[in-house]
Formats: C-alpha cells, structure tokens, sequence
C-alpha cells in the first residue's frame, strides 16, 4: 500500500485528562437532567429526596465543570471568546452554549429547592418557573450527546466512523452515570427506598450501551481497531465492557431479584456504582487516546468515512 | 477575486527554498531537528509552525533496462478549501475567509481549543505551542531568531504562542500587493501565485502539454476533491498518486456528518426517558 514514509496524515487531538473528564462530567450532568424529570413533583417522600440531591448535584457539576473546559486552552484567558458567536455547524461552539444553558436552568432548579427547604427567602421561588425542569433534561440530553456529535464531526477516521454509534452510547454512558452517582448519593443519604428505580434506569442505559458499542465494533472493521484492539483496547474491556457494563448490570440484576440482608445490598449498590462510573470515564478516555493512534495511521485516512 | 497557489510537482527541485522563505517572513521558529532517513525530508509534515514542506517521493522500477529509479519532489501547503473543515469547526470565530479568498487563522482570537486540528481532512493546521516564553524558549532550535531580537520585540509566534497556525496565503503580504515569500522565492515556477481562475486554466494547460510528452500528470484540487470539500484554492500537479504525497485520495468535509450524529444522540435520549418514565412514574399514580 502506498504512503509517505508511512507518515501520519492527519493531526491527532491535543486533549488530554481535563478534557476526559469534562466529557464524563458532561455525561452526568445530562443525565442528571433526566433523573431531575422523572422525579419530578411527585408525592413519595423518596422522589422528593432524590429530586433535591439531583438538582443540587447538577447545579454542582454546572459549576466546576466549565474551569475543567477553560483549562485545556491554550489561552485559557480567551476562552470568552467562544461565546463572540453562535455557531450551528460547529458542535464545540454550540456545546458552550448548551453548558451556558443547561447551567442557568440548572441554577434555577437548584434555586426553586433551596427556596422551598427555606435556605434562600421563599419568594425567589418565583424566579425559577418549573418550565426549567424539563428545558434542563433538554439541554441535558444535548449535553450527554453533543461531545459525541463533536468528536464524529472531524477527521480522525476511527471518530468519523462512530457518527452514528458514539452520540449514542455517549448518551447511555451519561445516563447510566448518572444513575450510579444518584444511586451513590441515595445511599449516603440513607435514601433506599428510591434505589431500584435508579437500578432499573442504570441497568435499562447500560443494556443499550453495550449493543450500540458491540455493534460499532462489529460494523466498523479495521478502522476501529485502535479502541478495541491493543492497549486502549484492553482497558476498555476490562474497565467499560466488563468493569463498567456487565458486572454492574449483574450486581443490580441480583439486587432486584433478591432480597439481601440490608448492609450485604447496600455494599452491592455501591460497588455497582463506583465500576459504572469508573467505566464512563475510561470509555471517554479510551475515545480520546484511541483517536490519537488512529490519527497515526495514514492508511485509513486516505479514504475518510462518510 | 480569489487568490491561491498551483504547485507542480514537475517543476520542483527539491531546494526547500519556500521552506525557508516562509519561517523567514513569519518569523516561524524551527521545529526541532530530526535525522528522519526519509530521502532528504528531515521536517516530515506541516506544523503550526512549518507551513510550506517539500515532500521527497522517491520511486523505483524495475524493468528490462533495470533499475530506474526517479525522485518526485512537491512542496505541500494548507489547501484554502473552498469548504474548510477548519473554518466550520472553530468556535470562536477566529478562522475566517478573507478577501483574497483565502482560509485566515486571526491569531489575537483564537483561544487554543484545538478543534481546527482534528477537523482539517488534510492534517495541515496545529496548535503552536507557547514559544519563546520562559522556560520554554530553550526547548526550540530557533533557526530564524536571533538572541537579541527574541528579548527585543515580540515575535508573531512569541505573541501568538498557544494558538493555531497555518499558511496565511501571505495575508499580509498580499494587502500591499506583494507575491507570497514561497512563491516569489521558488527559483523554477514550481509554485505559481495567483487569481484561481487562470491559474486553473494554465494547470489544465500543463497537464495536457505533460500528458503529450508521455508524463504521468494529473491536477488534485483544481476541480471537486469531493467529500463536500470542493476546489482548493491551493491546487497542485502530480506525478503519482495522492498517497504518495501524504494527500488524501477520498477526503470528507467533517461537519456533514453532524445531522446523523444528533439524530443518533435524541434517538437514544428519546429512548431512555421512554424507559425512565415507565420506572420512575408508569405505576399509574402520577400526581
Ligand atoms: S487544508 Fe485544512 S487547514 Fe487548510 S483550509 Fe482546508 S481544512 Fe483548513
Ligand atoms: S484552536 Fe483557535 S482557530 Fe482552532 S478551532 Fe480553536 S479557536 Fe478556532
């Protein structure tokens, strides 16, 4: 096969661990959006609980997840540059206005419960219409799925070949992350009656997680062997595919078919949780460095994907 | 009236002249120094801070008569697509189409995000890194730059380290109406600047002088390179195929696959809250 030197032909990306985690967190943020939905205004004690530590939570991430953007620039000083413009064919300018977004309705969520718990004067409520609830789950699903829109819309051919699979298990990965972080601050808060359903979603995110990944393997061939072969390869395997997906999805599966003796399920819930987050951010970060070494390979980007 | 560059393999020697032209009027540093053994390319690629780079193809075949075997030099440079990936992707704004046609990183507006870099379907644009500053001024071979005018007066990289660069089409030169440094330094015409039109009309013309002669001539951007992309506005005539040069065969503009991105993400985020909803509030109460 011809080349130049077997030179690279493309220029891989310069993003590193604060743009991983920005990813993950953005994950969790969008799918934050949607468990503060479905939680929404109902009259179990439990959902009321599990709507505030959401709200509260996403608020939270809105805040210190823009730094961890701002600190991958080269000129971190510029970043208000982004907002000079809106850009529709750009999905890094429109995912900076999405974060603007999705921050100010989540601002407001937070504020219409710190409002009712009576931290803030009650008629602040009246600043945050709950139209804010489902604009956040919005924005939120947006958030989840943009920074896969993003990394399909350039070059790196193992990227271009993912733009229907990676927007979509970026979605799952937020979703399932998020469950497993609600379910974490559940437990903390002593909050277990809300636990299976956030089981259910996490297992119902994860299912559909593992088919859209297994199928972009299957459909992908040689282009995608820089994610599923090698190196990143196997942390991928051994901390999404199996850490990440199939053991949690196991642990919450016996959780809601048996009943545990109290402190045995909260140990189970919790182990399930943490591999479920340590699985998004090491399926974020094995994106990234798989794209760096299919950057590498000049053959597969002399004819770029569709 | 746009402007741009046909390259002709046919006619270059190899000389690195535009190289050398280039970094000496944008005051580019060197990028270090590396023993590649790949012909007489030791700077390998365009950079950030290289932004004409002559690529040595080298070729046998092996016939009757024996060995022969033949050089194919070609000076490499940012296309100025006529739909630049790079362009579409920046957020900020700061790659814009300037008069002359031309693809233009505005080096005071661009924050670093390093998006043009992954989106360019021909590798050419790349964040430079924060040159000449503190401790990293030792790191670079500064070929260019003396001492004295390093701690002087800010040099166009010092001031802009941190951002992305790439060929400029000679913006500034151009304003007050003189030839690219590349183009007025090559010694044979291997580089031509000028309206695109004509300079498309005398590619057509070359090749088909060179196709008479028995050469293996043919144009690479002069017309649709496909992908969405269009014509380049920097253009070149090759002897061999793009591979060789390091060019891609079947290049794609990045953003058209954006539409199918975003119906793949609400389709699963459809999906989800379809099933959230069941668990969290199909049990018929809902208040
Ligand atoms: S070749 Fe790359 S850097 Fe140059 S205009 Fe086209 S997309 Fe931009
Ligand atoms: S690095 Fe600069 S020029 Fe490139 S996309 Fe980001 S802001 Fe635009």
């Amino acid at each position: 096969m011809k080349s130049y030197y077997d030179r690279p032909l493309l220029k891989g990306p310069h993003w590193g661990s604060n743009v991983v985690t920005y990813l993950f967190l953005g994950g969790i943020m969008g799918g934050l959006g949607l468990i503060s939905l479905l939680s929404d205004d109902r009259p179990e004690p439990e959902m009321k609980k599990l709507r505030k530590a959401t709200r509260y939570t996403a608020f939270a991430l809105a805040a210190i997840n823009p730094p961890i953007l701002i600190s991958h620039l080269g000129r971190p000083e510029r970043f208000l540059n982004m907002l000079r413009i809106v850009k529709f064919k750009s999905p890094m300018s429109l995912g900076v206005w999405g974060l603007v977004l999705y921050s100010g309705a989540a601002g407001a969520n937070a504020l219409r419960e710190l409002a009712d718990d009576g931290v803030v004067p009650r008629m602040l409520r009246f600043v945050a219409p709950s139209a804010t609830v489902p604009i956040q789950a919005l924005l939120g699903a947006f958030m989840a799925g943009y920074t896969g829109v993003l990394i399909s819309a350039t070059a790196i051919p193992l990227w271009a070949a993912g733009k229907r699979h990676i927007p979509a298990f970026s979605v799952c990965s937020g979703a399932a992350s998020a469950s497993a972080l609600a379910t974490l601050l559940s437990t903390l808060q002593g909050n277990h009656d809300v636990i299976p359903r956030l089981e259910r979603l996490e297992m119902a995110a994860a299912a559909l997680e593992i088919a859209l990944v297994a199928d972009f393997r299957k459909r992908g061939g040689a282009v995608t062997a820089p994610l599923f072969e090698g190196r990143v390869g196997k942390r991928l395997r051994d901390f999404t595919i199996i850490g990440g997906i199939v053991v949690p999805f196991a642990l919450n599966a016996i959780g809601g078919a048996f009943k545990l003796p109290k402190s045995i399920d909260a140990l189970r819930s919790i182990a399930a949780s943490t591999l479920t987050l340590v699985g998004g951010y090491v399926l974020r970060e094995s994106l990234i460095e798989a794209g760096k070494l299919s950057a590498n390979d000049p053959h597969v980007a002399f004819r770029q994907p569709s | 009236m746009a402007t741009g560059f046909f390259t002709d393999a046919t006619l270059c020697i190899g000389c690195k002249a535009c190289e050398v032209a280039c970094k000496q009027w944008n005051e580019l540093p060197s990028d270090g120094f590396e023993f590649t053994g790949n012909s007489y390319d030791n700077t390998s690629q365009l950079s950030g801070t290289t932004w004409r780079h002559v690529d040595f193809v080298e070729r046998e075949s092996i016939d009757e008569s024996g060995i022969t075997a033949s050089w194919s030099m070609l000076s490499d440079v940012c296309k100025h697509c006529t739909n630049a990936g790079c362009l579409e992707a920046c957020p900020t704004g700061a790659i814009v189409r300037n008069e002359f046609g031309s693809v233009f990183v505005q080096p005071d507006i661009c924050n670093g995000c390093g998006y043009c870099v992954v989106s360019c379907p021909f590798g050419v644009i790349d964040l430079i890194e924060a040159v000449g500053n503190g401790d990293d001024a030792g790191k670079y071979a500064l070929a260019t730059l003396h001492e004295d005018r390093l701690n002087d007066r800010k040099t166009a990289v010092q001031a802009t380290g941190g951002v992305a660069g790439k060929c400029t089409l000679c913006y500034d030169r151009q304003r007050i109406g003189m030839v690219p440094a590349c183009a007025k330094a090559c010694p044979t015409e291997s580089i031509q600047f000028g309206e695109i039109e004509e300079l498309r009309e005398r590619a057509k013309h070359r090749v088909e002088t060179l196709l008479e002669r028995g050469v293996d001539a043919r144009l690479y951007g002069a017309d649709d390179v496909g992908g969405g992309i269009g014509a380049l506005n920097a253009f070149f005539l090759l002897t061999d195929s793009p591979e060789a040069y390091n060019l891609p065969v079947e290049p794609v503009l990045p953003s058209t696959r954006q539409a199918m991105g975003y119906a793949a993400a609400a389709a699963a985020a459809l999906a989800l809250a379809t099933v959230g909803w069941a668990i969290f509030r199909g049990d018929g109460t809902d208040a």
